[in-house]
């Protein structure tokens, strides 16, 4: 069996290593800029996509499954973003007598619709937020739209029925604000998912979002895992996981997971997929979505169930049977938190900050897994998004955890580019996320206040710093300089070797 | 034999001093630094990396790197933060170049970025010390502090409390 790996960075790297592991060959893709990438290089072979644009490489189906058959692939690992849950290309791989590693064709399509997935979650019996039924199409009338808003009860959402990442969606607070925020949850929708659908949600106020990973085979077993809690989030962009989550209980767990099981067996689904909650401060949950791919998260799972998600991907994919015990996939062994480092500058409100990292030192050691995409010598590109790696810490509880991440964000040096690793590091040490007081409005709340810079220079820093920089460059212009060479001459030629020094550099 | 450097950190000027001991101590060093000496066991690897252990208060070890990132500039990164230094001011001058420019002569600052004039704080003649505040300009929601590196008597001041100014837009200008 020979797979093609339709991705780059991080996770295509991730998906090449179980490849490995099982004894596959795997095949990479690569567009203009990612010539260098590490993906290519780690890769068993590579071949050329296109463009750096990645509407005109990894997003081109046609040229994907073109390579594949050319390459002699057999099947086909999506990743997640880019093609994981593009329903016409699952359809194009399975015509083209590809296996596509992940759910059916019908089955993305189902879930992909947000208004037909939450039907779906009603119809196996598993809680929804309230809110409209049906999708609003561009001809329905706005006094329709208003009528459900004011039966559901304000605050409520607009969102894209072809959602998801937040494009699309709208928070309403008064009737007055609907007919704007429908407008432009449309033309966002439109632009982003070519489908001007919407459809609306009652708000709830101070939710944690917690999720239900899952393993389903071709015979019929699904298996659902422990909980992942993704609250910390930045406009509706998950940026810490963790695995258990913190508050729920081994009831709700339970519960939680049944409810997520019957879901799948109800849809069909196969390979692996998260149902997505919202959690309430009463303990109530309401499915919110379902994510059938691959997530960026899925370590954490990993981490504290021993099971390696995507070889089990590529086993169920090829028909193997789960033989997973069910009660080990709920029962946590300790705790894991996953960090993911983008390429952005904390103190310029995450501005990216694309560039050649120049050098680089990740850090290991107890507990400590470094899933990267890049190393010395990459450039982070404008084309795509800016994670260049997930640091995940694994603790024998929360605590330990939480120790050995600040560790290990200590140990992480990215020279080069602004990085969100000064972010982490204040992030972990703030009481609030110690003890886990959190829902998915905090992290937006409380950076919307911040102005000082996440990492604090002190006085002694600074002294340190400048001595540093001195002894950087005395180092510089004496390479092995003898070190009794007296007197004024010496002191002078060093300044000429110096100046000459700095000629040649700049 | 001693080696002297300035080295221009977040708005501040520092002579530092480097001398080496003894043959028989290679890697130890005197530096003094704001009148202090310091003994210092200094490695610097084939990456650019410098181990500084402070072995007279109690063995204190730091790892850093340091990085030149354009224009002169050198950037520190301490296992907890990274800065920006200057070293002998020696970094390219651009008209555009933003904050205090080192070196002799005129201190022409300018904003670093878009933003709002809040607060302008000298007039023209007046004398400034070093580090002393001149403008603060408000941008992004946050109020940046802009001063002066070096001592020198205001010769112009080119905005008004309330306007709103471009990066690179000369603030004042100090003789």
């Amino acid at each position: 069996m020979k797979i093609l790996v339709a991705n780059r960075g991080e996770i295509a790297v991730r998906v090449m290593r179980a490849c490995r592991e099982l004894g596959l060959r795997n095949v990479g893709v690569y567009s203009d800029g990612d010539r260098d990438a590490v993906h290519v290089r780690y890769a068993d072979e590579a071949h050329h996509l296109g463009p750096s644009p990645a509407a005109e490489s990894y997003l081109r189906s046609d040229r994907v499954i073109e390579v594949a058959r050319r390459a002699g692939a057999d099947a086909i690992h999506p990743g997640y973003g880019f093609l994981a849950e593009n329903a016409a290309f699952a359809r194009a791989c399975r015509d083209a007598g590809l296996l596509f590693i992940g759910p059916a064709p019908e089955v993305i399509t189902l879930m992909g619709s947000k208004t037909a997935a939450r039907q779906a979650a009603s119809r196996a019996g598993v809680p929804v937020v309230p809110g409209s039924e049906e999708p609003f199409g561009p001809d329905v009338p706005m006094e329709a739209i208003a009528d459900t808003a004011r039966r559901l009860a304000y605050p409520v959402l607009v969102k894209a029925v072809a959602g998801g990442g937040g494009k699309g969606m709208r928070t309403v607070a008064t009737p007055d604000d609907l007919a704007a925020a429908v407008r432009a949850a449309r033309g966002e929708a439109e632009s982003a998912f070519g489908d001007a659908a919407i459809y609306l949600e009652r708000r709830l106020e101070r939710t944690r979002h917690v999720e239900i990973q899952l393993l389903a085979d071709r015979h019929g077993t699904v298996v659902p895992f422990v909980e992942r809690e993704c609250s910390i989030q930045r406009r509706h962009q998950k940026v810490v996981e963790e695995s258990p989550s913190p508050v729920v209980t081994a009831d709700l767990r339970r519960g939680m997971a049944a409810q997520a099981a019957a879901l799948a067996r109800a849809v069909g689904y196969t390979n692996a997929g998260t149902i997505e909650y919202l959690l309430d401060a009463d303990g109530r949950f309401y499915f919110l979505e379902m994510n059938t791919r691959l997530q960026v998260e899925h370590p954490v799972t990993e981490m504290v169930t021993g099971v390696d998600l995507v070889q089990w991907q590529i086993r169920i994919a090829r028909g193997d049977a789960l033989d997973l015990d069910p009660e080990r996939a709920i029962a946590p062994r300790g705790h894991a938190i996953e960090c993911r480092i983008y390429a952005e500058d904390p103190d310029r409100r995450f501005m990216p900050s694309p560039g050649t990292i120049v050098s680089l030192r990740s850090p290991s050691g107890p507990g400590i897994r470094d899933d990267s995409g890049v190393a010395a010598g990459s450039t982070v590109t404008v084309f795509y998004d800016s994670m260049i790696s997930k640091l995940i810490g694994w603790g024998a509880d929360r605590a330990q955890a939480i120790a050995r991440l600040r560790r290990a964000l200590m140990e992480y040096q990215v020279l080069g580019v602004r990085t969100t690793v000064p972010f982490f590091r204040w992030l972990l040490a703030q009481l609030d996320f110690e003890v886990a007081r959190f829902d998915t409005g905090y992290l937006d709340r409380v950076l919307e206040h911040r102005t000082e810079p996440f990492a604090p220079v002190s006085e002694a820093d600074e002294e340190i710093a400048a001595m540093a920089a001195a002894l950087d460059a005395y180092f510089r212009l004496r390479p092995g300089a003898p070190t009794t060479t007296p007197g004024h001459a010496a002191k002078d030629s060093a300044w000429k070797r110096a100046a000459r020094l700095d000629g040649v550099r700049s | 034999m001693t080696v002297t450097f300035e080295v221009e950190l977040n708005g501040r000027s520092r002579t530092v001093a480097i001398e080496r001991r003894a043959p028989a101590e290679a890697d130890r060093f005197h530096v003094i630094i704001d009148g202090r000496v310091r003994v210092v066991d200094a490695r610097r690897d084939s990456d650019g990396r410098l181990s500084l252990l402070f072995p007279e208060e109690g063995g204190t070890s730091y790892d850093v790197a340091v990085a030149a990132s354009g224009r002169g500039e050198v950037t520190i990164h301490l296992p907890t933060a990274s800065l920006r230094a200057v070293v002998n001011g020696r970094r390219a001058r651009r008209p555009s170049d933003a904050g205090a420019t080192a070196g002799e002569g005129e201190q022409r600052i300018a904003a670093p970025m878009p933003g709002r004039v809040v607060r302008v704080l000298v007039a023209p003649g007046d004398e400034v010390s070093p580090r002393q505040p001149l403008v603060i300009v408000e941008a992004m929601k946050m109020e940046n502090e802009l001063s002066a590196s070096r001592a020198g008597r205001v010769k112009d001041v080119r905005v008004r409390e309330g306007s709103s100014v471009e990066a690179g837009k000369l603030l004042v200008i100090v003789g």
